[in-house]
């Protein structure tokens, strides 16, 4: 037993494919959203809390400067009050806050200015100390200036760190964005793939497979699809051609009895004139020889009041049979009417068709028929022959049915050629 | 057309009767000599008249940014606190450090500049004290002296708060200058000043007899940053003042004003 394909439902399918889809983006968008609030969070970190940080870096060292400049003032300046300015600067320097907090920065503050009091002390007494205490400034004054330096430097760095961390965050940013992009361009490739696969090939195979419907071909073959809803329309295509099929063969069955005498199974005369009219179209346009012929059983009325319409229908259809069996695949007969049968004969000339029809008769004549009651009788045929080679079927049945007439007058059982009968 | 005329009026009227408020403001002076000055320019000769010209101006331009018609007053420091919080003044420029007592009182800008405080007084007498306490004076170590401090101040307070344990005698004056004179009269051993203000006075002092004494100090609510009061119900007012303050910051003006009153540029 062959194993059944599992088949889904598109529209569950779907739902469930735009819901991974939905989850997907919606993961993807707070993945970004997470990044963009970091990068926010850092640049607000940057403006809130570092930018201020390196602002009060960056006046410690203007303010540690400050300081320096004002001992350079002490020491430049030539009188005693010049110099008590200058300390009275260097001491509310050296006391200001910023300074304060930053403990490398209070103590070069504090042995500063301890240093320039002592030394604006021994000035103030002495001016030649000056030059005695100037090495030593010297030292506090490059100490300070490297102080100034590092702490421009310190405040620097901190920028840099945070600027490499904004960086950082935004390069982490830009590889999650890009495979965010992969992975969703990968999903609308499997999605078009899937949709291509299950969906657009089985709808384009179906549309051929419609387009192409016929009884003369086989049923449309479809592989077996995992979507319910193309599974159900193959197989109504499937269903549409065997209900064509089955159209047709009824169809067929209605035009058979349209065109065929019940009794005998020969065409009936309508079906006769349509397809002698047709053939002798054909023969004329191409310039082929044609004949047509008219029957007639002898006697029959005779047989018929003798044995009874059952004796007279079993005759007609031994004798049909018999021209059935005689009679060439390509030759067109019918029962004309009663006991009359028509014929025509494509491809031959009255000549030719004259021996058909004497081989015929003469068979006929010879021919037992075996009646219901079992009795054994034979019957015999009349024939008018036609050349139907340049007249219309009309016409030359017309002629056919005055030869039949002359071969009844001139004793039965015989064939006439119209062209005889002048 | 003259009935477009009179509302384009009402309107430019009302509009700038909105943006030029009157404001009454408060200005600290240093010595009650100046409180009579009332607007007027502080002579040079006064003590901590550069820090009175830098308050004004200060005040001045902050009016001048938020749009307002100010009427200023010149107060002793301990006015202006309970004139805010009474409504009696728009803005107290006093150079307020924050303190949890203060803040429930009144509201605080954002800071205008940083401050600490520093014991001034005579280098007689620190090292008569230096002498007693085995070490160098501080406000860590000093014991049984007589310390001057502006009433009202974050100064008086921490001395109050010191003064049994250490056998401190606080010695309270109406203005900075006035604790100044306490050490020129020997009525106070030391004063314990902001460093601005200590400076202020101790350079406008003729006699060059007192200079700092120790290091500065920031903690112990003595030093932070400084700032205008406001009455607290004034919320409006206050986001004006602060957008005006980092205006002048952003722009250079309040440095430019510093500049102006002291030889270097601390904020």
């Amino acid at each position: 037993m062959p194993i059944r394909p599992e088949r889904y439902p598109a529209n569950r399918l779907f739902a469930l494919l735009g819901a991974s889809f939905a989850l997907l983006f919606t993961f993807v968008i707070v993945v970004l959203a997470v990044d963009q609030e970091r990068v926010r969070e850092a640049s607000e970190r940057l403006q809130q809390q570092t930018v201020p940080k390196i602002i009060r870096f960056q006046r410690l060292a203007r303010n540690l400067d400050q300081l320096r400049q004002e001992g350079e003032q002490i020491f430049s300046s030539g009188t005693p009050e010049g110099r008590q300015q200058s300390l009275y600067l260097v001491m509310l320097v050296a006391s200001h806050p910023s300074i304060l907090e930053h403990s490398q920065a209070a103590a070069a503050a504090r042995d500063t200015e301890a240093f320039l009091a002592e030394t604006g002390r021994l000035a103030t007494q002495d001016p030649a100390m000056l030059r005695v205490q100037q090495a030593e400034w010297q030292q506090l004054s490059r100490r300070l200036s490297m102080l100034v330096d590092d702490i421009l430097v310190e405040g620097a760095n901190l920028a840099t760190a945070d600027l490499e961390d904004v960086a950082g965050t935004m390069r982490v940013t830009r590889y999650k964005l890009m495979g965010a992009t992969a992975l969703l361009g990968g999903f609308l490739l499997l999605l078009m793939i899937l949709l291509r696969r299950h969906l657009l090939r089985p709808l384009e195979k179906i549309d051929r497979a419609l387009s192409s419907l016929s009884v003369d071909r086989p049923a449309p073959e479809f592989p077996d699809g995992s979507l319910a809803e193309i599974h159900a329309v193959e197989e109504a295509t499937r269903r549409l051609h065997d209900a064509m099929v089955s159209n047709e063969a009824a169809r067929r069955e209605l035009q058979l009895l349209a065109n065929r005498d019940d009794l005998t199974g020969l065409m009936n005369r309508r079906h006769f004139m349509e397809s002698a009219a047709t053939e002798l179209r054909r023969a004329q346009r191409y310039g082929r020889p044609t004949a047509v012929a008219l029957g007639d059983l002898d006697f029959f009325k005779s047989l018929n009041d003798t044995y009874g319409h059952g004796a007279g229908d079993a005759v007609l259809r031994t004798f049909a049979e018999l021209l059935t069996e005689s009679l060439r695949q390509s030759d067109l007969v019918c029962r004309y009417g009663g006991e009359e049968f028509a014929f025509l004969f494509p491809e031959s000339t009255v000549g030719q068709a004259r021996i058909l029809v004497e081989r015929f008769r003469e068979r006929c004549a010879a021919h037992e028929i075996q009646l219901p009651d079992g009795l054994l009788v034979r019957v015999t045929l009349s024939i008018g022959l036609a050349d139907a080679s340049r007249c219309p079927i009309d016409l030359a049945l017309q002629q056919a049915d005055l030869a039949l007439y002359e071969a009844k007058r001139l004793g039965r059982n015989r064939v006439v050629v119209a062209a005889e009968t002048g | 057309m003259p009935a477009f005329r009179s509302l384009f009026l009402v309107a430019a009227l009302w509009t700038g009767a909105l943006q030029a408020a009157d404001l009454r403001v408060a200005v600290l002076v240093q010595d009650a000599a100046q409180v009579s000055l009332q607007g007027d320019l502080v002579p040079s000769s006064t003590p901590g008249a550069d820090l009175v010209a830098f308050t004004d101006e200060l005040a001045r331009e902050i009016c001048r940014r938020i749009r307002s018609r100010c009427s200023v007053s010149y107060v002793t420091f301990g006015e202006i606190l309970p004139g805010v919080e009474d409504g009696s003044f728009d803005l107290g420029f006093g150079n307020f450090l924050r303190a949890p007592k203060r803040e429930k009182r009144v509201a605080f800008s954002e800071p205008i500049f940083r401050s600490a405080s520093r014991l001034v007084g005579s280098p007689a007498t620190a090292r008569a004290f230096a002498g007693k306490l085995g070490q160098a004076v501080n406000l860590d170590n000093l014991r049984g002296a007589r310390v001057a401090a502006m009433e009202g101040s974050q100064q008086q307070a921490f001395l109050n708060t010191i003064a049994a344990e250490r056998e401190l005698t606080v010695v309270a004056t109406a203005t900075t200058a006035g604790a100044f004179d306490t050490l020129r009269n020997g009525s106070a051993d030391f004063a314990l000043l902001p460093i601005r203000t200590g400076y202020a006075l101790i350079s406008h002092d003729k006699s060059r007899r007192f200079g700092f004494v120790g290091p500065a100090v920031a903690d112990h609510g003595l030093g932070d940053t400084a700032h205008i009061i406001l009455p607290r119900q004034k919320e409006a007012l206050r986001r004006s003042v602060n957008q005006a303050i980092a205006e002048i910051r952003a722009d250079g003006t309040g440095h430019r004003i510093m500049r102006r009153h002291f030889p270097v540029n601390l904020d």
